[in-house]
């Protein structure tokens, strides 16, 4: 196709994170209080939950976890995970030996981290609670009184293991079994930090709830549970983000996320996900809702080597709604294979599922979706919508929706669409005296607008921001 | 979960006469494997599947666009009646040198009956960036609104099911104007 435009040369050689991405810096380990060997067996599994006094019935997981993990095959369908070496990993990694009361007692390495992070900040403006996990454990955590007030929940995982063992064991591996796959049962293993929040019925939380997870060790993994009990009536807004430095050598994320959400409870959880392209990023994802229950995941994957992760809702209550609006951009040497599961497991429940993803300088991305409508699930509707935009000849984008319907009296529909920017919203934009480079970018950030709108305000302005960087130099 | 064909080789047909128009219409279930070939090639691919009693049908279709300015428009129709399950994938497949494709893939299934069970899935993989690739894909039972219009007029239900069906599975002339 004959261009209206002459090229610019433009340096695109040298992959734009190098330069750009701006959370590469780490800080030495060699005050952790534990860093368990490398690789991975029954003595570090032990190891760990000695460390962290737990009960009896958590070690049995943990074995049952390892056992199930060593014997299911790695999946090969998705992303290539050849290059992950289980025996290269720190599977433990305890930066302090106990957790920080205050802001003021946590190291200074660490305070400088998050506050480059701009954690802190944001905590005392607009966040109603914040926990920050620094490798395996979560070192500081804050949750403002009025909350904590109304019953309100909020501490790592382990703290709420220890202060609330029944409730967690109630609902631990409920959503997501241990043997779902071979990296919830890794997690159900070694798992190590996390939140742990619960909110009370009726009480409506305003303000979001956040946990910064960060990665700081070379050869790091960070297996970080999650559970969060919405009971009935109520409402969060829970938002994590992720970033880790700059190492050639590759690290391995792999977290498991529980959601129960009870009758008529509303639960959105946000990932902004900006890992090092080295990070391997396999993570389970789930909720459970119930009757007129509502569960809004929104996913945003920019960083990372290798992504997988499919978050999903079962709806197994009348009424149930779930939604999942998902973006990826995927540069060089990046997959990023994303989506979403809704399974419809009972009447009148409805699903819709949004994913937009952007390709480029060979970067591939990948919607991959299931919708299964249960025999019982009747007057069941489900819509997924799924745009791609390729930026360059190199680049690779995929879609693999499923749509699986054991019953009648339904409405399922799937729409994608694969395009590059449009030579005509080019043209118009560049008669209007803007820069190819400029038109491009105004081009793509209405492309991924009706997702980042779903952010709060702090967040889309940075996410637009991230987005503007990450297309610098792609044009071309 | 819908048994998916079994590996059978496909049933392959290709498409290397520079700058035709041509219309493939699907008749065997089980695979099908479209290669384009050649440059300027249009194809439209049309198929159309019921199944009834106890049946159960797959149709495996991979649309690959090997050469420039190539175009596929691509119909599945499917109904399912009684207890019979019916599974229809559609795949379009971009290769690097296919420039200027222009794909489209479009799945339908009506169900009619609470016991039948239906898969849909199509896929794309595009490795290309000078394209435009979509599909869509539904799957829902006759909207009553439909059943009613025609038993008002005075139409057995059964009848009524009957030519929805009929209408449902019929080429569309527009598809290969």
């Amino acid at each position: 196709m004959a261009r209206f435009a002459p090229i610019v040369p433009q340096k695109t050689s040298d992959w734009l994170m190098d330069e750009q991405y701006q959370h590469g810096f780490s800080f030495s380990t060699q005050d952790y209080a534990l860093i368990s060997q490398p690789g991975l067996s029954q003595r570090v599994v032990e190891l760990i939950a000695h460390h962290k006094n737990e009960p009896v019935w958590m070690l049995k997981k943990r074995l049952e976890g390892l056992q199930i993990f060593t014997q299911k095959p790695t999946p090969t369908w998705g992303a290539d995970l050849s290059g992950i070496d289980y025996n290269a990993i720190h599977y433990y990694l305890r930066p302090l030996s106990e957790n920080a009361k205050s802001w003021q007692d946590v190291p200074k390495d660490i305070q400088t981290t998050f506050e480059r992070l701009g954690v802190p900040q944001a905590e005392r403006e607009y966040l109603a609670g914040v926990k920050m996990q620094y490798d395996s454990e979560v070192v500081y955590g804050s949750l403002r009184q009025e909350w904590e007030k109304d019953g309100v929940i909020f501490l790592s995982m382990d703290e709420g293991l220890a202060k609330y063992p029944q409730l967690v064991k109630q609902y631990f591996g409920t959503v997501i079994a241990t043997g779902d796959n071979k990296f919830s049962a890794l997690n159900a293993a070694v798992w190590s930090g996390g939140s742990f929040v619960y909110i009370p019925p009726g009480v409506k939380v305003s303000m979001p709830l956040q946990t910064y997870f960060r990665i700081n060790s070379e050869n790091a993994g960070q297996f970080e549970r999650t559970l969060i009990i919405v009971d009935e009536g109520a409402s969060v807004h829970y938002i994590e983000g992720c970033t880790a430095p700059a190492y050639s050598s590759q690290s391995l994320h792999a977290a498991v996320v529980e959601i129960v959400v009870k009758k008529g409870a509303h639960c959105q959880y946000t990932t902004v996900q900006n890992w090092y392209k080295t990070v391997y990023n396999l993570v389970t994802k789930r909720a459970k809702v119930e009757e007129e229950g509502e569960m809004i995941w929104t996913d945003f994957n920019m960083g990372s080597k290798v992504t997988m992760k499919y978050p999903g809702f079962l709806l197994t209550g009348k009424g149930a709604r779930g939604e999942t609006l998902s973006m990826a951009v995927a540069g060089e040497g990046q997959h990023l294979d994303t989506g979403s599961k809704a399974l419809h497991l009972a009447p009148y429940t409805s699903s819709s599922i949004v994913s937009k993803s952007i390709s480029k300088n060979g970067g591939q991305a990948t919607y991959r979706g299931l919708t299964h409508v249960s025999p019982n699930a009747v007057k069941s509707k489900n819509k997924v919508v799924c745009d791609a935009l390729i930026l360059d000849t190199e680049s690779i984008s995929n879609t693999y929706p499923t749509q699986r319907v054991l019953t009648s009296e339904v409405e399922l529909e799937h729409e994608a669409t694969v395009s590059r920017v449009g030579e005509e919203q080019l043209f118009y934009l560049m008669s209007r005296g803007l820069s190819e480079e400029q038109a491009s970018k105004m081009i793509v950030q209405g492309f991924v607008a009706p997702l980042v709108r779903k952010l709060p305000l702090e967040y889309a302005v940075e996410m637009n921001r991230l987005i503007d960087m990450e297309m610098e130099g792609s044009i071309g | 979960m819908l048994p998916s064909p079994s590996n059978q080789p496909p049933i392959l047909h290709r498409y290397d006469q520079p700058n035709t128009r041509q219309v493939l219409y699907l008749e065997e279930v089980g695979k099908h494997q479209v290669e384009i070939a050649a440059t300027g090639v249009e194809l439209t691919i049309i198929g159309a599947f019921s199944t009834k009693d106890t049946d159960s049908l797959q149709v495996e279709l991979t649309v690959i666009h090997q050469a420039r300015n190539t175009q596929s428009h691509t119909y599945l129709r499917g109904v399912a009646a009684d207890t019979s399950q019916l599974y229809l994938s559609g795949t379009i497949i971009v290769h690097p040198e296919a420039v200027g494709t222009n794909a489209f893939l479009d799945e339908r299934i009506l169900l009619v009956s609470p016991t039948a069970k239906a898969e849909a899935i199509p896929n794309l993989e595009i490795e290309q960036n000078e394209v435009k690739c979509s599909h869509a894909a539904a799957i829902s039972s006759i909207p009553p609104e439909q059943l009613f219009y025609l038993m008002s007029r005075g139409l057995s239900q059964p009848k009524a099911i009957d030519v929805i069906t009929e209408g449902f599975l019929r080429v569309n002339p527009e598809w290969i104007a």
